[in-house]
């Protein structure tokens, strides 16, 4: 519809994400942060997620008000409590 | 569907349904529909002292999503046959 | 498009699907968590468990000090039916693959 405010050239790093949808694609196997609902953090790489944003991470850190209180060789993180996910530029504990 | 047809498996056996307000009621499951709504006879409360008002209630249906857990009998739980329905539904979706 | 390698992980439920009879850790809101044998699920992450130990966590406040106080409460239950909708994180034993 409106060709102004939206996903328009000139955008950050990812230059083949538009949509929502094109940037969960692009970031398969990248060092993200997702954070819920209630607030903790959980940091690891992306494996792979679907529809509902359930996501499957591996090598992931959990975070309580900024400490880490515990590692998961995989984690499956139900999508309901999802609040954001976002990509990382460098991988684990530079934070 | 799978867990639908496990519980109507379990209709005439002793259950304890844990809520998410913590409340804990043991009895027999009477009926369960696809939503997992629960309808228990011959209850009764876990922790009756903290719970008095509810003494008198010897029958309930408990709406499905309320419920936190189920303690299952252990002679209720055929694990191979749980297995295989899992694997079937995981195929299906 | 259907492959016959079932051990791959392509969406996130493969996870869940690969700890079939085995050990796993499960988060669940308002600071429960259970470790036990997965029997079942499905695709909203109810589950049957068994052998299963839960872990409550509360925090007290000292009327006094003011300090937090971690109690941690735990049981066993033989055979439990965990409905999804509580669960927040599943973690699997580490796969050696």
């Amino acid at each position: 519809m409106d060709g102004g405010a939206g996903g328009n050239a000139g955008g950050g790093g990812l230059s083949t994400a538009k949509t929502p949808a094109d940037f969960l694609k692009s970031i398969r196997g990248r060092p993200v942060v997702v954070k819920l609902n209630s607030g903790v953090d959980y940091r690891g790489i992306l494996a792979c997620l679907d529809g509902y944003m359930n996501i499957a991470m591996e090598q992931t850190e959990e975070y309580v008000n900024g400490q880490l209180k515990n590692k998961y060789g995989d984690a499956f993180i139900r999508g309901n409590n999802v609040l954001y996910i976002s990509t990382t530029k460098r991988t684990l504990g530079d934070q | 569907m799978l867990f639908f047809s496990y519980f109507k498996e379990l209709v005439g056996k002793e259950v304890t349904v844990e809520l998410k307000n913590d409340l804990a009621i043991t009895g027999t499951l009477h009926s369960v529909d696809q939503y997992l709504n629960i309808k228990l006879e011959n209850t009764r409360v876990v922790d009756e002292t903290k719970y008095p008002h509810m003494l008198s209630v010897k029958n309930c249906f408990i709406r499905g999503s309320v419920v936190r857990y189920v303690q299952l009998p252990p002679d209720g739980v055929d694990v191979d046959i749980l297995h295989d329905a899992t694997r079937r539904e995981a195929r299906g979706t | 498009m259907a492959t016959e390698d079932e051990s791959a992980v392509k969406e996130p439920l493969d996870l869940i699907r690969l700890s079939l009879d085995e050990r796993i850790y499960v988060k669940l809101r308002s600071d429960r968590e259970l470790r036990g044998k997965l029997h079942a699920y499905d695709q909203h992450l109810n589950m049957i468990l068994g052998d299963v130990e839960e872990v409550i966590t509360s925090v007290e406040i000292d009327d006094e000090t003011y300090e937090e106080i971690v109690r941690t409460a735990k049981r066993h239950v033989p055979y439990l039916f965990v409905r999804g909708d509580g669960v927040i994180l599943v973690s699997p034993p580490l796969r050696t693959s």
